[in-house]
């Protein structure tokens, strides 16, 4: 194993460089246009400024980390640790501006909630690498970030004042700590997924969890199938910047004609993989892992076909609706789910090569499994503090301005739910002795909750919680 | 008598499990899980869940109460059976805990030290020496070593954070504190909703159940209103009330949403604010030929006298309202069309006449048989404020719940009680050896990189110690 890793950097010297220098011009690149842009337009230090100089050093990051998980050069991690680095104190002065000209910390909408997480996430890389030692995090991380800062130039980014109900201190405390708590429980699952990969999990097991992964994406969207082979979006109004409403609560769907077709087509190739995973465990054949990763490469080139053609259909485009005679415009702020579970797909897919590809690598990089697993531990041991927390923060909050500490909402019973989740991970931890793969299991569905409690709450299930 | 006792201990062991628990645990997370995903009764329409449901199904649902899970008997028991399941676990575990607690094991017994995980022997030159530096290592590392005796034998006992052992117990009292909160709430609390005018004044309220609550006080409005930013959008409602005892007034507040009233255990909050529909004050220009207008101020159903004979009184106003085959139709709630009807009384003919005013059709409006004219000036429309009511008892045990959790929780994660013992033992080869050991709750791989620091430093310790012994020896020698 270690000859070949020694093998692959001598025959690659000259590669290593090349991805620096290609990164670092594309950087200084860049930067240099927005100079001229900002030369132009006359003021330097805005939001949107910061934002994007943040950006062209996360998007290099990214290249590095990529690079690096890819080939294995050690080199590629320091510049893309300083990359990070620069971005990140990039994002902290976004920040800053914002909660400045807005007289409040940033989390009032999701734009907001997207600055605030997309600095999350940098620190978190930046304090991963620096106390834990886990470098290849950042492979993981920055596409994240990059992905986050792109989605935020979709929304309105307007500082918009605040109704009665959200002008409270008790918010801020409760939104950062649930920012907090669910960072680090994605980072516990993060920590996990990386024990499974050294606990010798096989590729193929794997190869069935992105399958499923994929095709249940996929699968959501299809909600919004139309019979004639069209797919249901919000309709979206350009100029106010927000959803159109035939009444109050239930929003206006337009059509987008055989964009249907395409996602179906793509969830059969999305599910292909698994299909064939099942079909050789029955079988037992064993071998078919290549057919499989062929089926994953035929996947990835649909997935990104499937979202430049979401992209484009839906970019600034009328359609017409079953709901209403005409056409109405949509945009792709107005389908920012779709959208980040489009991306979702084909970047689990991407890390999934990655594994197949890299696989000896990564283990050797990466810390032992005994280590991931007690960090998994201590992850979740900052988690459920702050869950609680934030659970209670928000519960006077509401006993303030609606009388009730807990009325059932669904996101509040879902956050309580959360909580259950990751009691009950503790418990089998620490009384019954619970370690590696089912603890690992265990937070990695305890993360799945978290993500339902913070998206699918939002999306299918509407409630008071209706701000964000 | 045996087979008795053999059912409760049997149950009591079920009851205190750790599986139990997660059983229940899971069993309360699907439930309450099922509860967001099927409407529920008292968050939904009953018009919007027939259209959901078809009638055989919300038959079922109702039946088996999955329309209101959160409050049917049988989640209630489920919780309740929860909360004596966490009872029964920590009872079951305390006395341990407290023994721990109280009685700290001080002494390293023979046996003791053979079985302890964590330990090192480190020969010495002597008892004395060997605890001394113990002592120091100990000291230096911030802990307070004390020296137990018993029987001719000295050993060293050091012990940090010994509340830590309760942090467990604590967290899951915090846990009952918040349930029993949560019962008294659902059987002594109530919830409501109250809407006052301005002037307005009541002593019971209605409940969001139907029931009609008294209050051992009254309630007044004095004054609502609400302010928007530059873009419409609202910024704040306000109510100043007064609450009234007997007549005379105790309380006066203005209330915004996030600040309520607070009076006899209820809490008024500011929820919404609106118009009713009705006029608040009218106010129109009227004028007489050969006199100059005048503007008068019309609330509903009170005449204003113009001069000496007449007057005019508000009889009816519709905020939006058209004529429809000669008579006067409302259309909606809101003002687009007004329509206001006037009656003009002269007091030295004892007749008067009525008529109807379109103020955004028609500029003047003429009485029959007075010389009146009326043109439209100002109008208040008539507000209400929407107040949120409730009474929660048991508010104060789920606070000091999650206070005391929060406190457990930190205790339990990041406290840790770690011990340290040291004695010198005889080795019948090696002559005295330190035995030194340590136990620690959490975190072993931590504190045993400590503890082989510890004794690291204790093994130089001794040599040193050793070595000025031996030069002062030495040199005492040379002299």
């Amino acid at each position: 194993m270690s000859s070949r890793a020694r093998v692959e950097q001598q025959a690659i010297p000259s590669g290593g460089a090349g991805l620096l220098v290609a990164v670092g011009l594309g950087v200084a690149f860049l930067l240099f246009m927005a100079f001229l842009n900002v030369v132009r337009g006359g003021n330097l230090f805005t939001e949107a400024n910061l934002l994007y100089v943040a950006l062209i050093f996360y998007a290099g990051a990214s290249a590095l980390y990529i690079g690096f998980g890819v080939t294995g050069i050690e080199r590629y991690v320091r510049f893309a640790s300083l990359a990070t680095g620069i971005g990140f104190l990039a994002n902290t002065l976004a920040v800053g501006h914002r909660w400045y000209m807005a007289g409040r910390p940033p989390f009032a909408n999701i734009y907001e909630m997207l600055l605030s997480f997309v600095w999350a996430v940098a620190l978190l890389t930046l304090v991963a690498e620096r106390k834990y030692g886990v470098k290849v995090i950042g492979t993981v991380t920055m596409p994240l970030a990059v992905t986050g800062v792109i989605l935020m130039q979709l929304l309105p980014s307007g500082v918009r004042p605040l109704v009665p109900a959200l002008q409270s201190t008790w918010l801020q405390i409760h939104v950062t700590l649930a920012m907090l708590a669910y960072a680090a429980c994605a980072l516990s699952f993060a920590l996990a997924m990386m024990f499974l990969i050294q606990d010798q999990m096989k590729t193929e097991t794997f190869l069935a969890a992105t399958s499923g992964l994929v095709t249940a994406i996929y699968a959501g969207a299809m909600i919004r199938f139309e019979r004639w082979g069209g797919l249901s979006v919000a309709a979206w109004d350009a100029q106010n910047k927000e959803e159109i409403f035939l009444q109050k609560g239930v929003r206006l769907f337009v059509t987008i004609p055989d964009l249907g077709w395409l996602f179906l087509l793509v969830l059969l190739a999305a599910a292909a993989p698994l299909v064939i995973y099942f079909w050789a465990k029955w079988r037992k054949r064993e071998g078919f892992l290549l057919a499989a990763n062929r089926a994953v490469f035929v996947s990835i080139a649909l997935q990104v076909i499937a979202l430049a053609a979401f992209v484009l259909r839906t970019h600034n485009a009328a359609y017409p609706s079953l709901d209403a005679d005409g056409l109405f415009p949509t945009s792709l702020a107005a389908s920012p789910f779709i959208l980040s579970g489009l991306i979702t797909g084909i970047f689990a897919s991407l890390l999934y090569l990655m594994l197949f590809w890299r696989r000896a690598d990564l283990q050797r990089l990466l810390p032992s499994a005994d280590n991931l697993d007690r960090l998994t531990y201590k992850t979740i041991g900052i988690g459920f503090p702050l869950l609680t927390l934030m659970i209670a923060a928000g519960a006077y909050w509401a006993n303030r301005t609606w009388g009730s500490y807990w009325s059932w909402d669904p996101k509040e019973t879902w956050a309580a739910i959360t909580w259950l989740v990751y009691a009950g991970y503790l418990h089998m931890r620490i009384t019954r002795g619970w370690r590696g793969r089912r603890a690992a299991y265990f937070a990695i569905l305890g993360f799945a909750v978290v993500m339902f409690t913070f998206f699918g709450v939002t999306y299918l299930l509407p409630g008071l919680h209706a701000y964000a | 008598m045996g087979g008795k006792q053999n059912l409760w201990t049997r149950l009591y062991r079920v009851l205190a499990s750790v599986r139990t628990g997660i059983i229940l645990l899971i069993a309360v997370g699907v439930v309450a899980a099922a509860g967001t995903v099927i409407l529920q009764r008292p968050l939904t329409d009953p018009a919007d869940l027939q259209r959901a449901y078809s009638p055989q199904t919300l038959l079922w649902l109702d039946r088996l109460g999955l329309t209101d899970v959160y409050h049917t008997w049988w989640f209630a028991l489920l919780m309740g059976v929860l909360g004596v399941t966490i009872l029964c676990a920590s009872i079951d575990r305390f006395p341990k805990a407290w023994r721990l607690l109280s009685r700290p094991y001080r002494r390293p017994e023979p046996h003791f030290r053979a079985v302890l995980p964590i330990q090192k022997q480190i020969p010495v030159p002597s008892a004395s020496a060997g605890l001394m530096a113990a002592e120091r290592v100990f000291r230096r590392a911030g802990l307070h070593p004390r020296r137990v005796v018993e029987n001719d034998e000295v050993s060293l006992f050091a012990e940090r954070n010994r509340f830590a052992v309760l942090s467990v117990y604590v967290v899951h009292l915090s846990l009952l504190l918040i349930l029993t909160g949560g019962i008294v709430d659902a059987f002594l609390g109530y919830k409501g909703f109250l809407m006052l005018t301005k002037g307005q004044q009541t002593s019971q309220l209605e409940l969001s159940n139907g029931v009609m609550q008294r209050l051992p006080f009254t309630l007044r409005c004095d004054g609502a209103g609400q302010e928007n930013y530059p873009d419409g959008t609202p910024k704040k409602w306000w109510s100043d009330l007064t609450v009234l005892e007997n007549g005379r007034q105790v309380l006066k507040k203005q209330i915004v949403v996030n600040d309520p009233l607070v009076t006899h255990g209820v809490r008024f909050y500011q929820s919404s604010y609106g118009y009713t529909g009705d006029v608040d004050t009218l106010t129109l220009a009227a004028a007489k030929p050969g006199a100059a207008s005048q503007d008068v101020r019309l609330r509903p159903h009170r005449p204003v006298q113009l001069d000496a004979d007449a007057s005019v009184t508000l009889v009816d106003f519709r905020p939006d309202a058209v004529m429809s085959d000669g008579q006067v139709v409302s259309r909606s709630r809101s003002l687009e069309n007004p329509a206001i009807q006037l009656r003009v009384a002269s007091q030295s003919s004892g007749k008067s006449a009525t008529f109807w005013f379109f103020p955004a059709m028609q500029r003047v409006a003429a009485a029959a048989d007075s010389p009146y004219t009326f043109q439209f000036r100002d109008i208040q429309m008539a507000a209400f404020t929407g107040l949120q009511v409730s009474h929660e008892p048991g508010q104060w045990a789920v606070w000091a719940g999650c206070l005391l959790m929060g406190l457990g929780l930190a205790s339990a994660f990041y406290c840790v009680h770690q011990r340290y013992w040291a004695v010198v033992v005889e080795d019948a080869k090696r002559g005295p050896v330190l035995w030194i050991g340590t136990a620690a709750d959490k975190n072993r791989e931590h504190f045993q990189e400590r503890f082989a620091e510890m004794a690291e430093q204790i093994g130089r310790d001794i040599a040193a110690e050793g070595a000025s012994r031996s030069a002062t020896a030495r040199s005492l020698a040379s002299v």
